[in-house]
């Protein structure tokens, strides 16, 4: 009989059945019993932590232990639901294979010998080193690596106590290149698109139905059902795709595409004219700089017919203003792509969608509503945490990137961000100056950074390497020092600013104590350190309630008021935008100096002359025997983050290799054989999946996989770690570069 | 009128997320390694670049006419006031009867309690409460109703008047009570 089939399918793309069995204790709990128990729950609200994309949540707690945890119903953005991996977080809550004590190391780097210390000793060893480091090399010796997050403020104090300018985010592996383009042409990154009233959207890659946010989903999925067109341009057939008109573009041409729309718009006259004029500048450059980039032009480059270009332009056209092209998320595609982004957001200019539903929007946090009056009073500004302290040091030298220096080709790199490859090259090379430490915080540069083993190599040149996680990930597996620190369920975070057309903060509570004991938040890791390092002074609050009180203070609202909802948002206010009712409206309160949005920008032209405008660059595609290697994203996983979570894991506990069917029966590769996939001296084993849904030219895995640190148990040696394989080049915007390597496959 | 609770998945709406695969085995302590519910992958069919993929959630059917329930030896597989086919663990032998006779394989012998298990559609757990099943409740991709479908004013009767549904294999004539609606799939 075909037992349970039904029960077992498999993912899209995974390639993995779930095993059935396993065993438990044989108790009884019957549907009748966990009814009552239901009763006896208390409903904690909180913000989700098992991604980065912060949705409201409420933990069902029973016996203060966490039993479910679901969306906040009072949440409309969300409709009151999380994603898989957000109903998972109890299993990360609760997993024994956490790390639980602080750890120094014992053995060479790599070998994974540790022994247990008291929290007091992890300090001490610390800040002797990190003393030690200043003494030789001067603060700036000591790199700050962080995923964003509203905590790593408290880590960022410590590098800006001591005079360390070298603070970095993971975003350059990630949405930097969009980050950049949207400053260099909003002058701000605070901004979002309505979807869920568009009535076309395009998206380059984004991929809104594997790469989860909730309320996206939800607005992506709104638009569709009421009718919208949905083009997506991938090399990949993702879910997204399949919800949409797949347009197979071929890999590192998507400005090309983009290029050629704004060719035909103009020539053809669909574009909103009166908004250009009004609300931007240096559009007669870009007219200048698509005039030869004609449909014909762009089928050769993109592969994509001509008809269809023209196609999909037209019609995306005759629906704007609200007809949409998606900015992106994870968008470090080539060396220069910041470009493809700011040609999206010209596009969209040329839409006139600004401020108007269907459109793009400024975040309406309290900053942005108070100018206007009839809005001002739904403004609740929120403060600082801190409470006094004292004048940080000046650092003595620039950052290693150059970040953020008018006039040279580092202002396009977002400076609160900074190009986080460049720590590895910095300690490899001492070029700008030799960085000596390194501190990670929630980040796991060996799997999330491009080419792992010259990261690994990296380290092993560093005096003092000190991770701080919930797991032995496997960066923490190279550390000196490892820092358990306790999950998003146990701890307060700083006030979490969610605006979107209306203004939203949120809470981030501990909904139970702390599970492991001698586990701690990451606010008061870094006081503490920071005391023993003798700059407590920077961290002047007493605990999370004082910072909370003093950053709720402003805005009026209490403190159990926040704990009580988990968040708050006027309302009974509508969705505002500036232009809703006149499409004359001032609509620019924190763009540049002139109030206009910069289609020609002065700032790049002035750091990297000819490039004020998008410029084509023309890269190389595979040739004959390679393979242009994306990545991506999928729904049951975030990042590097989660791939040793139980359930999750459960769910998806390995990757395979992409490969069109045509290309496989080249190669003699048939569905789930083993291979080797080798780019330049790299090498990784893998499982290929012979698929349709690829381009011939093109191979894809999903990220996170081919875990090395054997702390990681679940995770361990499953699957491919794509980052292996592509080498750490640092783009025109301080972005990793992740999708202009070309791999060779053979079956093994 | 009896009510009738019964599921509406619109497929067009599902993005294959597993939120609901995940937010079960929570509400329902499903043990390691078991599941009530998935919604696996249909497709990718066709020939590159023209391709067609939706996900369908999988679960017991809840049949007006359960073989399940007609063959199993000591009433353990019953259905309820409501028209919910439920198992009482207490009852539950193990035999294995009912697993074999469902035709959509929605049973497993629950690794915890040793009786047999499937979807329960949260009867007692949550839909007494006045509450929508946890999977329902959770749905990312808003594909998922549940109701009370002999009220014509109930979100899940609205949707069945509104769109064509299908049951899963009706040859077999168990009157499901999982709606499937295919409207937008492309
Ligand atoms: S998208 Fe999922 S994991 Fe991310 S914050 Fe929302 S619920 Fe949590
Ligand atoms: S109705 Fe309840 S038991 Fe059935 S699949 Fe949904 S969550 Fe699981
Ligand atoms: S939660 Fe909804 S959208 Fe996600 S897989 Fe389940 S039914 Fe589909």
């Amino acid at each position: 009989m075909r037992r349970r089939q039904f029960l077992k399918g498999a993912l899209y793309g995974t390639g993995s059945m779930i095993a059935l069995g396993g065993c438990g204790s044989l108790t009884k709990v019957d549907q009748k019993t966990l009814a009552a128990n239901q009763i006896a729950e208390k409903t904690v609200y909180s913000t989700c932590e098992m991604c980065t994309s912060r949705c409201t949540m409420a933990a069902k707690v029973r016996d203060g232990k966490v039993i479910k945890i679901e969306g906040n119903p009072n949440d409309s953005s969300t409709a009151g639901t999380v994603c898989a991996r957000g109903s998972a977080g109890v299993s990360l809550l609760y997993d024994p294979q956490r790390i639980k004590k602080p750890m120094i190391r014992t053995g060479e780097r790599g070998t994974g010998k540790f022994k247990e210390v008291s929290w007091d000793e992890a300090y001490t060893f610390i800040a002797d080193k990190v003393t030690q480091i200043q003494q030789n090399y001067g603060p700036e010796a000591i790199a700050f690596a962080s995923r964003i997050n509203p905590q790593d403020a408290f880590f960022r104090q410590i590098a800006k106590a001591i005079g360390s300018p070298n603070t970095f985010s993971h975003e350059a592996t990630c949405p930097m290149t969009k980050t950049t383009a949207l400053e260099m042409t909003f002058g701000n990154p605070w901004i979002a698109a309505d979807y869920g009233n568009a009535k076309y959207i395009i998206t380059s890659g984004r991929n809104f139905f594997e790469g989860i946010h909730v309320s996206m989903v939800k607005g992506v999925m709104k638009a569709v059902q009421n009718g919208a067109k949905l083009v997506v341009l991938d090399p990949r057939f993702s879910v997204t795709a399949a919800k949409g008109e797949w347009v197979p573009i071929k890999g590192a041409t998507d400005l090309a595409f983009f290029m050629a729309m704004a060719n035909i718009m103009i020539k053809e006259n669909l574009y909103d004219k009166d908004f250009i004029e009004n609300y931007t500048e240096g559009f007669d450059k870009w007219v200048e700089a698509v005039k030869d980039k004609t449909p014909e032009w762009a089928e050769k480059e993109t592969g994509i017919p001509k008809e269809k270009i023209i196609e999909i332009t037209r019609d995306f056209a005759a629906k704007r203003p609200n007809a949409l092209v998606e900015f992106g998320w994870r968008t470090p595609w080539t060396p220069n792509d910041y470009q493809c982004r700011r040609a999206i957001l010209i596009i969209n200019l040329m839409m006139g969608n600004w401020e108007v539903p269907g459109g793009y929007y400024q975040k309406k946090g309290a900053g942005v509503l108070q100018p206007f009056p009839d809005q001002a009073g739904y403004a609740k500004p929120t403060g600082g945490g801190y409470g006094p302290m004292p004048p940080a040091p000046k650092p003595s030298k620039g950052r290693i990137d150059g970040a953020g220096v008018k006039g040279t080709p580092g202002i396009l790199i977002p400076v609160a961000d900074g190009a986080v490859g460049q720590i590895p090259e910095s300690i490899l090379t001492e070029k700008p100056y030799a960085i000596k430490g390194w501190l990670v915080h929630r980040f796991n540069p060996v799997i999330s950074m491009t080419e792992s083993e010259r990261i690994i190599e990296s380290f092993k040149k560093l005096d003092l390497l000190v991770t701080c996680d919930v797991y032995m990930t496997d960066t923490a597996y190279y550390s000196d020092v490892v820092l358990p620190e306790c999950t998003y369920l146990e701890r307060y975070e700083p006030i979490i600013d969610q605006s979107g057309l209306i203004p939203k903060i949120q809470l981030r509570q501990p909904v139970v104590p702390l599970v492991y004991p001698d586990t701690k938040p990451a606010w008061l890791i870094y006081k503490e350190l920071g005391q023993k390092m003798g700059i407590g002074d920077f961290f002047s609050f007493k605990d999370m309630e004082e910072f909370l009180e003093r950053q709720l203070k402003p805005s009026g609202i209490a403190f159990d008021q926040m704990k009580e909802k988990g968040f708050w948002s006027p309302a009974d206010m509508k969705p505002f935008y500036m232009r809703g009712k006149d499409p004359k409206a001032p609509a620019a309160p924190s763009l540049n100096e002139k109030g206009k949005m910069h289609i020609f920008s002065h700032e790049i032209e002035e750091a990297i002359p000819g490039q004020g405008i998008p410029v084509y660059t023309k890269y190389p595609q595979p040739g004959e025997g390679e393979f242009r290697f994306v990545q991506g994203k999928v729904a049951v996983h975030t990042n590097a983050g989660t791939h040793n979570v139980p359930v999750l894991n459960e769910l998806m506990p390995t990757n395979s290799l992409w490969i069109n069917s045509v290309s496989a029966t080249k190669l003699g590769i048939k569905d789930g054989d083993n291979i080797v996939i080798t780019a330049g001296k790299y090498e990784h084993k893998g499982v290929a999946k012979v698929t349709e849904a690829i381009r011939p030219d093109t191979v894809f895995c999903y990220h996170g996989f081919g875990r090395i640190s054997p702390g990681l148990k679940r995770a361990y040696g499953k699957g491919i770690n794509d980052n292996k394989l592509i080498p750490n080049a640092i783009g025109e915007s301080g972005n990793v570069v992740t999708s202009m390597t070309f791999v060779k496959i053979r079956k093994v | 009128m009896a009510k009738q609770y019964a599921m509406i998945v619109q497929v067009a709406k599902c993005i294959g997320c597993q939120a609901c695969t995940v937010a079960c085995k929570f509400q329902n302590e499903v043990p390691d390694g078991q599941y009530r519910t998935k919604t696996p992958a249909i497709g990718p069919k066709g020939t590159y670049p023209n391709l067609s993929l939706f996900f369908e959630k999988e679960a017991c059917q809840m049949c007006k006419n359960a073989p399940c329930v007609k063959v199993c030896p000591t009433r353990a597989s019953y259905k309820n006031e409501d028209g919910v086919v439920l198992v009482d663990v207490d009852k539950c032998v193990g035999c294995k009867y009912c697993m074999t006779a469902c035709p959509y394989d929605a049973r497993f012998t629950n690794a915890k309690t040793g009786a047999v298990d499937k979807c329960s559609f949260c009867y007692e757990i949550r839909v007494g409460n006045g509450q929508k099943p946890a999977c329902v409740s959770t749905c990312v991709g808003g594909a998922l109703e549940f109701g009370n479908i002999n009220d014509s004013n109930s979100d899940a009767a609205k949707l069945l008047a509104k769109y064509k549904a299908q049951v899963r294999k009706p040859e077999f004539g168990t009157i499901p009570n999982v709606y499937y609606i295919y409207e937008g799939v492309k």
